[in-house]
């Protein structure tokens, strides 16, 4: 079902019998119609083994189940909402941004080293989101949570993006990233343009942006 | 409301072209002040012409208690701006907006309201910690990311709520469903599987509007005034009714204080 954007800060979502929504828990602001929210053990889909797999790679985030007939709307900490709809990619988002996702959408968890091996498990590092990430894939809509507004940039082989990491929010497509250091004499003595680290983001895809550099 | 893009540049304001009851931008309301106005402590940030800001209480702005505000307790919070000009309002870069009430009411949380019309009456709302407008005229509220307008039925998480108009019945409402069964009782004894966070909503039905923040980011609840020690008035200093005994209060250990300020800001303390 398409998510609507209310305004920069909300987003409301239909919700039909026979139909799950995935949120964080506590996110949701109001409703019409009969609606339950079930917290969810396993942090999301999957049985058992995807719970543990979350539990380890602190992509945990609390979710809850949304079922019913209705429609909901969301919104969280004052943040800013951005709406994602997916068909067929496969979107690459830190656990804590998700704000709400179809449950038609197949939800796993990565390892970064799985993207670039040792480089890839540095970028997580230095990017912040750590060893994993949480990656969602099918037909449907998603919607994260930023600091400040987001924009998109779109990646193509031509033309790579180089994003702050601080403001990185999410990526689709066929990207690879990696981080690109510029470290030189003047960063070591605190002279340095506090641009040291980018991520380099090269492929086929979109990167979504949040127009501050401030972490949720 | 939205910023044209690309921007164009700053806009440069003067007493000729502010707007006049209007925002200048989504943070800031430009009132043309011509006679008087209410608005809470510390809300404005400039003004144009010939304003003098006052205290309610001070000489012969006493008498306004008895016509505008009638919680006497509460008035403290409160400043009059009397004469001609232009006065903006903002609140810590939360969006404002203004309201037209005709013949109508409006009950709104304590803290987001900014200022009103001396047109409007104030008085407290018998839901503790909101205040009600009752009357003609404009008045100003903060919120937290843009207001959205719901009709009822509808559901609302309690820290999503700005306020309502016309709705005769904001009821608690509990998902029962969820504390009942083997799972629930084991989740209520255990917190193992934590809270989804929506177990508790309030519930609006009737005709009316319904408004909420976009956000579940309070802001700093403003005292609402004491009420009345007398049976019958909800958050009065009356004991319960009814057979079961009050939650005794007066035993030692951590308990206590959280009680205490919870009791506090009923009261407006």
């Amino acid at each position: 079902m398409a998510f609507t954007q209310i305004n920069g800060k909300m987003i409301e979502a239909p919700i039909l019998p026979g139909q799950r929504l995935f949120s964080q828990r506590g996110a949701m602001l109001a409703y019409r119609g009969e609606v339950t929210f079930t917290p969810n053990l396993m942090g999301g889909q999957g049985g058992i083994g995807s719970m543990l797999g979350r539990r380890l790679a602190n992509e945990d985030t609390p979710l809850m189940t949304i079922e019913g007939n209705g429609t909901v709307m969301f919104g969280h900490g004052g943040h800013h909402t951005h709406l994602i709809s997916l068909s067929g990619e496969t979107l690459y988002v830190e656990a804590d941004r998700l704000l709400v996702f179809d449950g038609t959408l197949q939800q796993s968890t990565m390892f970064m080293g799985s993207q670039g091996g040792v480089r890839g498990i540095i970028r997580g590092q230095a990017t912040g989101q750590g060893l994993f990430t949480t990656t969602l894939t099918g037909h449907g809509s998603a919607a994260v949570l930023a600091h400040g507004g987001v924009f998109e940039l779109p990646i193509t082989p031509q033309h790579p993006v180089h994003v702050d990491p601080q403001a990185y929010v999410a990526h689709r497509g066929e990207v690879q990233s990696k981080v690109s250091a510029a470290i030189g004499w003047r960063d070591v003595i605190g002279r340095g343009s506090g641009e040291a680290f980018q991520l380099e983001l090269t492929g086929n895809g979109t990167v979504y942006v949040q127009a501050s550099e401030e972490k949720l | 409301m939205s910023t044209p893009y690309p921007p164009q540049g700053p806009v440069v304001h003067d007493p000729s072209t502010l707007p006049v009851d209007d925002n200048v931008n989504p943070y800031a309301f430009s009132v043309r002040l011509n006679g008087r106005w209410f608005l809470q402590k510390g809300k404005m940030v400039a003004y144009y012409g010939n304003i003098a800001f006052h205290p309610i209480g001070y000489g012969a702005l006493d008498s306004l208690i008895s016509t505008s505000f009638h919680s006497p307790t509460h008035a403290a919070d409160w400043v009059v701006a009397e004469g001609q000009g232009h006065m903006i309002l903002a609140d810590r870069a939360y969006d404002v907006n203004s309201y037209d009430l005709e013949e109508g009411n409006l009950t709104v949380r304590s803290g987001n309201l900014l200022a009103f019309a001396p047109s409007l009456a104030l008085k407290q709302s018998i839901i503790p910690g909101f205040l009600t407008l009752i009357g003609t005229g404009k008045f100003v509220a903060a919120s937290n990311g843009p207001v959205h307008f719901v009709e009822p039925p509808v559901r609302v998480d309690p820290q999503a709520l700005v306020g309502w108009a016309d709705c005769p019945s904001p009821c608690h409402h509990y998902d029962h469903s969820y504390m009942r069964g083997v799972l629930g009782g084991l989740r209520r004894l255990t917190g193992i599987g934590g809270a989804s966070g929506e177990e508790h909503q309030f519930e609006f039905v009737g005709a009316g509007q319904v408004l909420l923040q976009s956000t579940e980011v309070l802001m700093a609840e403003r005292a609402t005034g004491m009420v009345a020690d007398e049976p019958g008035i909800p958050g009065g200093g009356m004991p319960r009714q009814g057979g079961s005994p009050q939650p005794q209060v007066n035993i030692p250990g951590l308990g206590n204080l959280g009680n205490l300020g919870n009791l506090g800001r009923q009261f407006g303390l």
